[in-house]
């Protein structure tokens, strides 16, 4: 089933929780809505499954107006995080109950039910569990519950409100992989919604990044890393080191030291704030005067002194794969480090120690005008 | 050093813990068993004989019909009114919230007296609505209407007052999810709403009863002490406590003790009988056994 959703507006008191949101999701799509606590993500989910009446707008369920149906009409499966199975009833009634509540004349023959809810709690990997109560399982087995639960009814669409937020991490690192290639298997429309950028890039075709109701960004999970429109995507999608620079004929300059990325090792792009960034009024490619650069760790590439801009190491820490350093870099406070990270073997390779002085030079980095990324 | 702390504060709760549950013991056996067991006693002085002859004395019978004919209709009703208001208090946001919540709690506020007088005033031949009852040939006040309201108004926050908590701990996602699935509204309450509420629901039912059937200050004011026609338990004990008459008085009142106990009996029984109660327990004594907090 596809989902549009046309000027949805939504006030809770004074506070709107979500203005004017267009949104299109294809189906089959597996879409996440990320976004910080209070950008109206989770809002805007009820909406969709019917939940939340919107004060304005409409939602379309394959092009027809489903703005008034009421939830149980909607056919949507509904996973939340805390589970929500019902306490009372064994993991196998959980999962019937959606087929157990039809009309008689819908609801499925004993046998063809018994048959529907062992093959869907086979899916879950929970084949097992049919007389377990929920106090008896794990929270990964509850989700994986809920889940079955949810696709009991064949629902048209999917919606999953943080499904993965209560579980620690590795459970919900398998969960989330399982949950892909569930998807792939049988092709359902879902929509999630996390506030883990991680969870949002390893899981989704596609990502809507939400702030302050609303959207800023749309695109597939490489594209909204790679290239945020905004400080504020750039920021929520990963580390970064924030440089406040003055753009002057088109360098960048940070205090009297010229700080451009080099010709030929950069793609160094300057933004002027992004189609949403709101009122920041256009510097064109040389900024405004007063700018932030954001740059990833992975964008700093550390080499000899003589080949950039100087720093000296302040701490070095090895994170699995990775290798952080802590670089003070010449002109910049020294309690307001930059980090960088370079990869296992090129550490090896280089033997960085504190104390060392280096160069360094940005691969990549994004210009915003400072009242935009101040927001 | 340290081994010899951690073996001493080990056995440090060992007798504080004996000294603990003796002093529970103490006060469980001095303010609970002894009094009830002085009921049973005092009831049975004279012995058996008298105590049946006092339990089947036809007054004391209709007492006992009275009594549980009210509590037969103020438990149901604010079963009704408890589960309504709880459900609108805690899955809904509406104006005049807390101001009804504290309604609520208003017959707990007042003195029962002065609840049985609310219905004197307005019940009785000079009453706001006594001319209306009178003209229509309703008996009220000094009538077992009138007994049945003020327990009514007396009970009426129990129920209510013990399931808002457990209702609003429980949140609105199991409703949600059960109207996700295609569950009407009935059904959802049925399957799901009521089975989560009902160990609330009957601790609720519980407490309504006891007091329903052991209301005195409210039922006194509006019963009019008829003997055999308005005298529930409690005002029929008094009235024989009295006239001196204590083994008829205790014997009544063992009787009200009695239906108090069989309450809590049914309670234990259907705790008992809960299958998932039992797995919930089972699974605690599990993680015990196996030092898993």
């Amino acid at each position: 089933m596809s989902i549009a959703l046309r000027g949805i507006t939504k006030q809770f008191g004074a506070f709107a929780a979500v203005k004017d949101i267009d949104l299109d999701v294809p189906t089959g799509a597996l879409i996440a809505l990320l976004g910080p606590s209070g950008c109206g993500k989770t809002t805007l989910l009820r909406i969709i499954a019917g939940l939340e009446t919107p004060d304005e707008g409409q939602v379309l369920f394959d092009g027809r107006d489903a703005t008034s149906w009421p939830i149980r009409d909607r056919n949507v499966g509904f996973v939340f995080q805390h589970y929500a199975l019902f306490r009372h009833m064994s993991v196998f009634e959980n999962v019937a109950f959606g087929l157990k509540v039809k009309p008689r004349r819908e609801r499925p023959a004993h046998k063809e039910l018994r048959k529907k809810v062992e093959s869907l709690l086979e899916l879950v990997q929970l084949g097992w569990a049919g007389d377990r109560f929920p106090a008896q399982l794990s929270g990964g087995q509850r989700q994986r519950v809920a889940l079955a639960r949810a696709l009991a009814v064949d629902p048209g669409v999917l919606l999953l409100d943080e499904p993965f937020g209560a579980l620690d991490s590795q459970v919900r690192h398998e969960l989330r992989r399982w949950l892909r290639r569930l998807h792939d298997e049988l092709h359902f429309t879902s929509i999630f919604v996390t506030h883990d950028q991680q969870e949002a890039i390893e899981v989704a075709d596609t990502i809507v990044v939400l702030d302050r109701g609303r959207i800023e960004q749309f695109g597939v999970p490489s594209e909204v890393y790679d290239l945020p429109t905004s400080a504020f995507v750039h920021r929520f999608l990963g580390q970064v080191n924030e440089l406040p620079v003055q753009m002057r004929d088109g360098r960048a300059y940070l205090g009297p030291i010229d700080i451009s990325p080099s010709e030929g090792v950069t793609d160094g792009r300057v933004k002027d704030g992004g189609a949403t960034g709101g009122g920041a009024t256009g510097g064109g490619a040389t900024g405004g005067a007063n700018s932030i650069a954001l740059i990833r760790p992975h964008e700093i590439e550390v080499g000899p002194e003589s080949a950039g801009w100087p720093a000296v190491i302040a701490s070095v820490r090895v994170i699995g794969p990775i290798v952080r350093l802590e670089l003070c870099a010449e002109g910049l406070p020294a309690n307001e480090p930059l980090e960088a990270e370079i990869s296992r073997e090129r550490y090896a390779g280089e033997r960085f120690k504190i104390g060392q002085k280096v160069g360094l030079r940005f691969r990549r980095w994004q210009v915003y005008p400072a009242s935009g990324a101040a927001a | 050093m340290a081994a010899a702390d951690a073996r001493d504060s080990h056995r440090r709760p060992r007798w504080g813990r004996f000294i603990l549950i003796g002093v529970a013991l103490l006060f469980l056996g001095l303010f609970l068993l002894l009094p009830l067991l002085a009921v049973f006693a005092q009831a049975l002085a004279k012995g058996v004989g008298a105590y049946v002859t006092a339990i089947s004395d036809p007054i004391a019978w209709s007492a006992v019909k009275l009594t549980l004919l009210v509590a037969a209709v103020a438990v149901p009703f604010n079963l009704v009114f408890g589960v309504a208001a709880a459900w609108a208090i805690a899955k809904f946001e509406f104006r005049g919230k807390s101001a009804l919540i504290t309604l609520i709690d208003l017959p707990f506020a007042v003195s029962p007296v002065i609840a049985g007088l609310i219905f004197i005033l307005l019940f009785g031949s000079h009453g706001w609505f006594g001319g209306y009852v009178r003209a229509h040939h309703i008996r009220v006040v000094f009538a077992v209407p009138g007994i049945v309201l003020a327990t009514i108004f007396v009970t009426f926050p129990f129920i209510a007052r013990e399931l808002i908590p457990v209702m609003q701990a429980q949140g609105k996602d199991d409703e949600e999810t059960a109207l996700s699935l295609g569950a009407t509204g009935w059904q959802t309450f049925w399957r799901v709403t009521l089975p989560n509420i009902r160990w609330g629901l009957m601790y609720g039912v519980l407490l309504c009863n006891a007091r329903a059937m052991g209301e005195f200050g409210a039922v006194s004011v509006v019963s009019g002490h008829v003997r055999g026609l308005t005298n529930t338990m409690p005002l029929h004990v008094e009235i024989l406590y009295n006239e001196y008459n204590y083994t008829a008085a205790f014997a009544v009142a063992s009787l009200l003790a009695l239906l108090a106990l069989l309450t809590l009996a049914g309670k234990s029984f259907l705790e008992w009988r809960q299958p998932e109660l039992r797995h919930a327990a089972a699974q605690a004594r599990d993680r015990t056994r196996r030092g898993i907090k």
